[in-house]
């Protein structure tokens, strides 16, 4: 009667945690000395690094002023990268004054010029037309598609690489009472993999299913949800509806208390703060400090911020984003520290794309390609740019075309293995997560 | 699916007569039984009603369906004008509604009024396939309330879309492009020609996204929908970066209508009534621009002319049948279509028996009608659809005598995942693409069904059910709450019958025999002494299963 996709995987796994809660919970005490966690926080709509990362030497900064005219950020308002030993060369967005505290105490690294590749690419080589290249550059759907497979080809993918990275290191996780992986942005196919996927909490609300009592009535009638649960008349999407529901009953019975908690010693840290954003960092802080009863060893989270689409009114709309991001990465990385996960927890952004160096006339920019990460923790390797910046030059020497969209100097590939290696990944298994790393090199970089 | 595709063959081209909208001798196509009449309004309405069931079954679909494009158009009505910036003392103050600025950021500045309107209007008027069809329109051509906040502007733009719902494609292509909701929503108003000083560019946004959402998609489509392959096995791309550029330029020069009695002048404030306004002096007019197919535009035309030939240009490339017609599709009847029967709407697309291209009516019609859509059981294991929030919520009310302002109705699609009329992006709450992880199965829907909204499902169908339903709004004129009656099914006391009695109704009979039997037990154990109890629990059971959340 049953026919059951991976998803079973989910079911049983969460089958498996009901039985923990009843007797097993004792065998996963003492897991959380190895613990470590990726937070990817993906910036939907592609958020300009031109305007991120700006140069603020003399030169540089008057290059950059001539070419962004209508959108340029004023001088003084930038805020310098600290670099021992010499001049700052690069600011900060005024709206991320937290980033460059992170930065100062060695806690922040940047990449530069990251993107989507199948191979290395000079500008020569991007101009042949019998070059591999990604599928449908500068398509928000298809380059967000791409960051999340680590695979330059949306049709051909579908599973991401934090999925992939989770599947393969499911042993060290076989104690985990709830899905190693989760979300406060929705299904994502970044937290997708082909054993596993993300589970979706809420980051405001009760998680869980309401209406029932201590009554035989209503025990009779849970007794029959969970039954009905299990019929799918052979229909594919009745199947998955009721893994999606019988996953959801199992977890959120677990989880419900500690993200419902208002005594966690979190909640100062994000004191004041009412964004979404800062929400889904809070509440992802809030399983992270419950790792020791949760009992997985390597947790991958994903969490959202959303238009950075900013075709018109730039300057003003990513001021506000940005800001967003400063106080929710700063307030979580604080809390890391309180709770003695700062080295054991690395975030890192992911962007469907950078945008136009040159301005449009509705003062914003349109889509492009290779842009700039931050990667934030206390195992990173802060203070540090890693890769080269791009010449800022429309026709230049990094530009595709002419309106400045930079052809990557680091492949999202290599950017991830980097982050894979730390978690735990090995040499076999990044090839197995990333299967197009060998056409990279180095396969990883060195700043976490 | 490959058995029935082949019964399939005999429909030729799919242009057949049964594809006109309004042909007077349109053939009786009889709804053989109740099931697939009920099947038939759970695609065509926002849930089965005992009244509409009986009325379909006698009539016949093909006249069903002639009554439903005749019908009335809803529209949102009572919405006016409200400047861009709302004045300062625009509050929401729900403790005190003493005068009009009390409740104005919630009427006027927010989503609120028009989602409870769509689901008033869902719920209660007659025009439901009208309504259904307008409802998928507008998570293809998608405006937002993340930036359209204000009411009458959002209400506009669902007028238009209801009013072009069974018109033509290129006038509804005309018509969004050149809403200034939409212009503001996707920053062609007051897209400017080039400015050498600044060294400025038009703005790219609509260019690429009517070209990628609205009309043919990114890849070369075959008439059935699927892609086109080049010798390598790769997709073809539909466009270049150079036709973004070409038609980023087609769409400057223009803005905001004038407000009423203002002089209009380039760059007119935000009005969302009315269509947008050209300026040939800030129209780009200098170069060729290449657009679709090796068609190029010419230099020194009005902003008018490059207008017409561009959505010319974008209305006959041959995947905008297959593209919007598979959309269509799934958003009315099935995730996963066979390639012959999107072939067979696209053909009535690109002719509606009459000669006339992208007849939507037609295709509606065609959709409808397909035998792979009708029949008293679903076209095997994989057809069906998950049934979106905003559909689920609407069918759970009508299908059981309910009635709601809107209010209570509005919150719990949101928390659900589906905002009505507020997606975060312009690609919807969940794309045409979406795959069951670890599958190839399409399912939309599935985007966003998750822990958190599967969960939301259940507690609705607990508000709605096993508790009285939400109570009336004070600080809403007119609000009556939301409530289901379960008063039909009281007498029936014997609880094998009640099952079989709610199978039918919200299921259609469909339910599985061994669902009836777990049903039965916790029939059983119901202790309370209210009439309507078992119901109560029969109708949460079924509602909360995933058999009738999956349309089938």
């Amino acid at each position: 009667m049953k026919r059951r996709s991976f998803l079973a995987h989910a079911g049983a796994l969460a089958g498996s945690a009901a039985l923990g809660q009843l007797g097993v919970i004792a065998a996963r005490a003492a897991t959380t000395a190895d613990y470590k966690a990726l937070v990817c926080v993906f910036l939907y709509g592609g958020n300009d690094t031109n305007n991120m990362l700006v140069p603020i030497d003399t030169a540089g900064y008057a290059n950059y002023a001539k070419l962004r005219s209508t959108i340029a950020l004023p001088q003084a308002q930038l805020l310098p990268l600290a670099v021992s030993g010499s001049t700052p060369a690069y600011g900060l967005h005024p709206a991320l004054p937290g980033h460059q505290s992170l930065w100062n105490s060695g806690s922040l690294a940047i990449v530069a010029n990251v993107g989507t590749l199948v191979q290395p690419l000079t500008k020569a080589e991007y101009l042949l037309t019998t070059t591999v290249k990604p599928e449908s550059l500068f398509s928000h759907i298809d380059q967000q598609h791409q960051w999340q497979a680590s695979i330059s080809s949306t049709s051909s993918s579908n599973t991401g690489w934090g999925g992939r990275l989770s599947d393969q290191l499911a042993s060290l996780n076989v104690n985990a009472s709830v899905p190693p992986m989760i979300s406060t942005g929705g299904n994502n196919l970044f937290v997708t993999g082909a054993a596993s996927q993300a589970l979706v909490i809420p980051t405001s609300g009760s998680f869980g299913l309401s209406g029932y009592s201590s009554s035989s009535a209503d025990a009779a009638r849970r007794s029959a949800l969970a039954q009905l649960l299990n019929i799918d008349q052979q229909a594919d999407l009745v199947a998955a509806a009721e893994n999606v529901m019988t996953g959801a009953l199992a977890s959120s019975a677990i989880l419900n208390p500690i993200l419902s908690t208002t005594d966690s010693t979190l909640t100062a840290r994000f004191g004041g703060l009412t964004s979404n954003f800062a929400k889904q960092m809070l509440a992802i802080a809030k399983v992270i400090e419950a790792r020791g009863t949760l009992g997985a060893s390597r947790q991958v989270f994903l969490a959202t911020l959303g238009s950075f689409d900013t075709h018109t009114d730039e300057v003003n709309r990513q001021q506000s984003l940005l800001a967003e991001l400063d106080a929710g990465m700063t307030a979580f990385h604080g809390a890391m520290a309180d709770i003695g996960a700062g080295s054991s927890v690395t975030s890192f952004t992911l962007s469907d794309f950078s945008r136009t160096l040159l301005p449009n006339t509705g003062g914003g920019t349109d889509h492009a390609w290779g842009s700039h990460h931050m990667v934030i923790g206390d195992a990173v390797k802060g203070g540090q740019i890693y890769g080269a910046m791009p010449t800022l030059a429309l026709g230049g020497p990094d530009d595709e075309g002419e309106e400045g969209r930079w052809i990557p100097t680091i492949a999202v590939d290599q950017y991830a293995a980097t982050l894979a290696a730390w978690f735990g990944a090995d040499a076999t298994t990044l090839a197995t997560v990333l299967p197009n790393l060998a056409s990279f090199s180095p396969n990883t970089l060195a700043f976490v | 699916m490959l058995a029935i595709s082949a019964l399939f063959s005999a429909c030729g081209g799919g242009g057949g007569s049964d594809g006109s909208a309004s042909a007077p001798t349109a053939p009786i196509v009889p709804l053989a039984t109740a099931n697939d009449a009920a099947r038939l309004l759970d695609q065509a309405t926002f849930g089965v009603t005992a009244s509409d069931l009986a009325h379909a079954q006698s009539i016949g679909i093909s006249a069903y369906l002639n009554e439903q494009f005749a019908a009335p158009a809803t529209q949102y009505t009572g919405y006016t004008y409200t400047p861009h910036t709302a004045p300062a003392d625009c509050v929401t103050d729900t403790a005190t509604p003493t005068d009009a600025s009390s409740l104005c950021a919630r009427d006027q500045y927010s989503p609120f009024q028009v989602q409870r309107d769509f689901f008033t209007h869902a719920l209660n008027n007659p025009d439901q396939l009208r309504q259904r069809v307008a409802y998928a329109l507008s998570q293809i051509f998608v405006v937002s309330s993340v930036e359209i906040y204000e009411a009458y502007g959002l209400a506009a733009y669902q007028n238009l879309l209801l009013s072009d719902a069974f018109g033509n494609f290129r006038a509804l292509l005309q018509d969004v492009t050149l809403s200034p909701v939409m212009g503001h929503y996707l920053d062609m108003v007051d897209n400017d020609k080039p400015n050498p000083v600044n060294g400025t560019t038009p703005n790219e946004n609509y260019a690429r996204e009517v070209l990628q959402l609205f009309s043919i998609g990114l890849y070369q489509l075959n008439a059935d929908g699927t892609q086109q392959l080049d010798s390598t096995g790769a997709p073809i791309p539909t466009y270049a970066q150079a036709t973004i550029e070409g038609f980023s330029s087609v769409f400057t020069g223009w803005t905001y209508p004038a407000l009423p009695g203002a002089n209009s002048t380039w760059a007119n404030p935000v009005n969302f009534n009315g269509t947008m306004v050209a300026f040939a002096d800030h129209h780009d007019d200098t170069d060729p621009k290449p657009l679709l197919n090796g068609y190029t535009v010419p230099p020194n035309q009005t902003p008018e002319q490059d207008l017409t030939n561009a959505l010319d240009n974008i209305f006959n490339h041959p995947n905008v049948g297959p593209f919007i017609g598979k959309q269509l599709i799934q958003h009315l009847v099935t995730s996963n279509p066979s390639p012959a029967y999107v072939a067979r709407v696209a053909a009535v697309f690109a002719n509606d028996g009459t000669g006339v291209r992208g007849n939507l009516a037609a295709v509606v019609r065609a959709i409808l009608t397909d035998t792979e859509a009708r029949g008293d059981q679903p076209a095997g294991n994989g057809f069906g659809r998950l049934r979106e929030p905003a559909l689920f919520i609407t069918a759970t009310l009508r299908s059981l005598g309910g009635q709601s302002d809107g209010v209570y109705l509005r919150g719990a699609s949101s928390n659900m995942g589906q905002p009505i009329f507020s997606p975060e992006t312009v690609f919807n709450f969940y794309p045409p693409s979406y795959q069951i992880p670890g599958t190839q199965t399409l399912a939309p829907e599935f985007g966003i069904d998750n822990a958190a909204t599967a969960l939301a499902r259940a507690n609705f169908i607990n508000t709605v059910i096993m508790q009285s339903g939400a109570a009336a709004d004070p600080t809403v004129t007119g609000s009556t709450g939301t409530s289901i009656s379960l008063a039909p099914f009281a007498s029936t006391t014997e609880p094998a019958a009640l099952i079989a009695q709610l199978n039918q109704v919200l299921m259609h009979g469909s339910l599985a025999a061994d669902a009836s039997n777990v049903m039965l037990g916790a029939l059983q154990a119901v202790t309370s002494t209210d009439p309507t109890a078992p119901a109560r629990v029969a109708s949460y059971l079924i509602l909360s299963s995933g058999q009738y959340q999956v349309e089938r």
